[in-house]
């Protein structure tokens, strides 16, 4: 704050002048919002940050833009871009805020608001314990234990829910600049094959062994036949189509697979995976596909399909523009604390409402016409142009750097108070054992998934915000107190609920059903590779059961009583797949993709009244054996928690139920094939134990986490 | 007259009782602003630092037991006080064995986000099977086992109330 003296005379200056917002008349007019939009203001606490709480302390509607200011001149914090026709120049924060500017955040200490560090109702700051493990995370300086990144060492967690700073991608951008990973590729190959067929290291020998023979069979039909290709072949005789399509293919696959063998080399993604065998889909090749993956944000599995074969496709550089409009739009969507992400939309296009006015109004995708415009203003609309930007801005530029841009009007419904509401649609629903006594599996296909829906209530109208993908329970294994595997039908309770209690960088205390083979991991200790307690697994963190944020589902207590908790979340999770896959399940919670559970829960928080707690400290420690050894979790702190009061009401809705059983079974199952010392034992009756929808519980009991 | 040997032996010894009676016991320094893991130095009980989060390590029940972190042993916990480990505040969490013969050893986790006190608990081998996750024997091949092999149980239907509970 050394400027600080010199930033206050400006600011007198500029009161006594009348010119809060001083012309540069070559600058867009600010953002006009509305009247419901003004009244956005900032929960009860305020965060030391100034970015996250200026933008939604939504500014007067003004008439002219934010006066450039020598960039020596204004406090660190206190200094904003503004870019028009290419020109940059800098001005006041404050001030193009209250000119209708929105402030983003691009600063490389920049984390989502759930992480943000806010004061409690007495001033003291509440420190977040996650909050420099984020930050060291989306920096490439620390690991996910919060210890330092060896150097030259790669996070790519933006498929977990924490995108790279700008200080990253600037490196990324500079770097790829330099290497020719796109030169030369045989590009017609790659885009031959929509995927690349799986085929399993040990079969590869058989399998083309298999193809040789069949492409010989099919080179002799040929020459009988008189074809003078194979395709000619096929449409001479339709019934060796499907045997020349896929010899065909094969060849293909093969071509790509190659190219792809040289792409994933050149960008380093072999680094981790041990030796790779060329032409074989080996662990090797499949943690680079991972790798590649994480690094561009594909939700897939880690095979070579299409998404992923595309982006392999795809310049470096292209991929690195599509990841740094990824980042952001996480930025814009936090500056402008918006949910609306075109989800809703259906064939016949997007939901409406009627506005104050009596018009018909659509839904708008807001996350993407902020993000554009952004983008847009901000010169960054190529991979051309952000290289450019970032060849313009130093590394140090980077770490505090905050950008004043003019985005559209928010709806009508916004509001700091927004009544809102979730409802979870469950899908279709199978209660029937997956498998038969011999351990075949039953397929138990779904057509309607389960469905996370976010609505606004506004003017006696339900207007429907956003709904994505997620999770209900399944049968899933659990560990008995006999300390053998059984499987359990782990439901999801249906029916109305609330959200009281949102925790950030939550701790998922592992209750002892869970199989002990998860609960612990290898990992280099200070030079030695060793087993540990897999706290990836507990959290807080990316990889955390809980995900990087989680709501908990309860049912209000009424007369004094307290509320009834029966281990359901809706959370964040790294387990993309259980979201996304035909035989995904949970463990009863409702999961979403990290960076959804946080636009989501940033979004509440932010429009609903709500109290922030701060940091659970908590001092839970449990041993369990594990051959001769015993391990020992142990938990400092339960998360970052919000308090939303009135609660966020939600209901979970039945769904189809499929299948012979029409009630889920509350019995362990032993596993097919298993030899057992006993009889199975009964269930817990804790609340993870309740999971299934048995019994009942008291929420703020220490003893057990819920079901993940 | 003592002789030289005796004296340096006597010095030595001296030194010890006085590092074993030094405030609430060994602090062992792991490194100073930095994250050097391994550059242990030896520290007393100093005083306090905002930088530097104090780490008190007991077992239960009290035992001289070794403390490991990764290839690098911290320390004997010095009976009856504790091990005191300082680390930078802040510096990621410390995953630790504790062993001692006739116990089972322990992997626990340290952290270092504020001073704390970790208490161990050493479970002696003879009574393994009181932990959980402790499996019992499977009877031999060939004898009856109740459920080995059968089809899974018939579903039992929640009770009518489930899952709501009345309030």
């Amino acid at each position: 704050m050394k400027y600080a003296p010199l930033f206050a005379v400006q600011s007198c200056l500029a009161l006594l002048l009348g010119c809060d917002v001083r012309g540069v008349a070559s600058l867009p007019p600010p953002q006009t919002t509305s009247s419901a939009a003004t009244s956005v203001s900032a929960p009860a606490s305020k965060p030391l940050a100034l970015a996250a709480p200026a933008p939604l302390a939504a500014p007067a509607v003004a008439s002219k833009a934010p006066a450039p200011h020598d960039p020596n001149l204004l406090p660190d914090d206190d200094r904003a871009l503004v870019i028009r026709d290419g020109q940059e120049s800098w001005t006041s924060a404050t001030g193009a805020a209250r000119s209708g500017y929105t402030i983003v955040d691009l600063g490389d200490d920049w984390t989502p608001y759930i992480f943000e560090e806010h004061r409690g109702a007495d001033g003291q700051p509440l420190p977040n314990r996650y909050r420099r493990v984020f930050l060291g995370l989306a920096n490439d300086t620390l690991d996910e234990d919060g210890e330092p990144l060896p150097a030259g060492e790669k996070n790519y967690l933006e498929l977990y829910g924490i995108p790279p700073s700008l200080g990253v991608l600037r490196a990324r951008f500079l770097e790829d600049e330099k290497q020719s990973c796109h030169e030369g590729a045989n590009l017609a190959a790659m885009q031959a094959v929509e995927t690349v067929g799986y085929v399993a290291p040990e079969k590869v020998k058989q399998e083309e062994q298999r193809i040789a023979r069949l492409r010989s069979e099919l080179e002799d039909a040929r020459r009988k036949a008189h074809a003078p290709t194979l395709a000619e072949l096929a449409a001479q005789d339709p019934k060796l189509e499907p045997k020349v399509k896929l010899v065909e293919r094969r060849a293909a696959e093969k071509l790509a697979m190659t190219e792809v063998e040289r792409r994933l080399a050149c960008e380093g993604m072999f680094k981790h995976g041990g030796k790779h065998s060329a032409g074989i889909y080996d662990d090797a090749m499949r943690l680079a596909v991972r790798r590649f993956q994480q690094k561009h944000m594909i939700y897939e599995s880690n095979y070579l399909r299409q998404k992923t074969m595309d982006a392999l496709a795809r310049p470096p550089l292209a991929n690195d523009h599509e990841a740094l409009v990824r980042v952001l739009r996480e930025r814009v969507v936090a500056a402008t604390g918006v949910v609306e992400d075109g989800s809703v939309e259906s064939k016949t296009g997007p939901p409406t409402y009627t506005g104050a006015n009596g018009r018909i109004t659509p839904v708008r995708n807001l996350v993407e016409e902020m993000t554009q415009a952004a983008v847009e203003q901000l010169g960054l609309a190529s991979p051309e142009a952000a290289l450019a930007f970032f060849k313009r801005h130093s590394a140090a530029d980077l770490r505090h750097l905050r950008a004043a841009v003019h985005l559209p009007a928010l709806p009508e419904y916004y509001g700091p108070n927004m009544d809102l509401s979730i409802v979870i649609d469950r899908g279709e629903v199978w209660y029937d054992l997956p498998w038969d006594a011999t351990g075949a599996r039953h397929p138990q296909p779904r057509k309607r998934y389960p469905s996370f829906h976010v609505y606004v209530k506004y003017k006696e109208q339900r207007i429907s915000l956003a709904r994505w993908r997620t999770t209900i329970g399944g049968w899933r294994a659990e560990q008995a107190s006999d300390g053998y595997e059984y499987y359990r039908y782990k439901g999801s309770d249906v029916g109305p609920r609330v959200i009281r209690n949102v925790v950030a960088g939550p701790v998922w205390i592992a209750p002892e059903s869970t199989p002990i083979r998860t609960l612990v991991k290898t990992k280099t200790v200070n030079g030695l590779w060793q087993r540990v307690v897999n706290y990836d697994e507990l959290g807080p963190g990316f990889l955390s059961a809980y995900g990087l944020i989680a709501g908990y589902l309860v049912v209000p207590g009424k007369a004094g009583k307290p509320d009834w908790d029966n281990g359901i979340r809706a959370h964040g999770s790294s387990e993309y797949l259980s979201m996304y896959s035909a035989e995904g399940y949970s463990h009863g919670c409702h999961r979403l993709p990290n960076h959804l559970a946080i636009r989501l829960y940033s979004f509440i928080l932010r429009h609903r009244p709500v109290q922030i707690v701060g940091d659970q400290p908590t001092n839970i420690a449990r041993q369990f054996l594990l051959g001769d050894d015993v391990f020992e979790i142990r938990v400092p702190s339960r998360g970052y928690q919000y308090l939303l009061e009135p609660p966020l009401p939600i209901d979970v809705l039945e769904g189809e139920i499929k299948g012979t059983l029409k009630k889920p079974v509350l019995t362990y199952v032993p596993k097919p094939g298993v030899r057992y010392p006993g009889p199975p034992p009964a269930v817990p009756n804790s609340a993870e134990g309740r999971a299934g929808g048995v019994g009942s519980g008291r929420s703020g009991s220490d003893e057990e986490g819920g079901a993940p | 007259m003592i002789s030289r040997a005796r004296w340096y032996r006597r010095g030595l010894l001296a030194g010890v009782a006085l590092l074993a009676v030094w405030g609430l016991g060994v602090a062992v320094g792991l490194g100073a602003e930095d994250t050097s893991k391994n550059a242990a130095i030896a520290e007393s009980a100093s005083p306090r630092n905002d930088d530097k989060v104090h780490i008190t390590l007991q077992t239960v029940p009290p035992r001289k037991a070794t403390v490991k972190w990764g290839s690098k042993t911290l320390g004997v916990i010095p009976v009856p006080r504790p091990l005191v480990v300082v680390r930078p505040r802040d510096s990621g969490p410390l995953d630790l064995v504790v062993r001692m013969a006739g116990f089972l050893p322990v992997h626990t986790r340290a952290y270092t986000f504020s001073d704390s006190r970790v208490a161990i608990k050493l479970t002696p081998v003879s009574e393994k099977n009181t932990l959980f996750g402790y499996r019992a024997e499977v009877p031999p091949e060939g004898s009856a086992s109740p459920d080995a092999g059968a089809p899974p149980p018939a579903p039992v239907p929640p009770p009518a109330s489930a899952p709501v509970p009345q309030r």
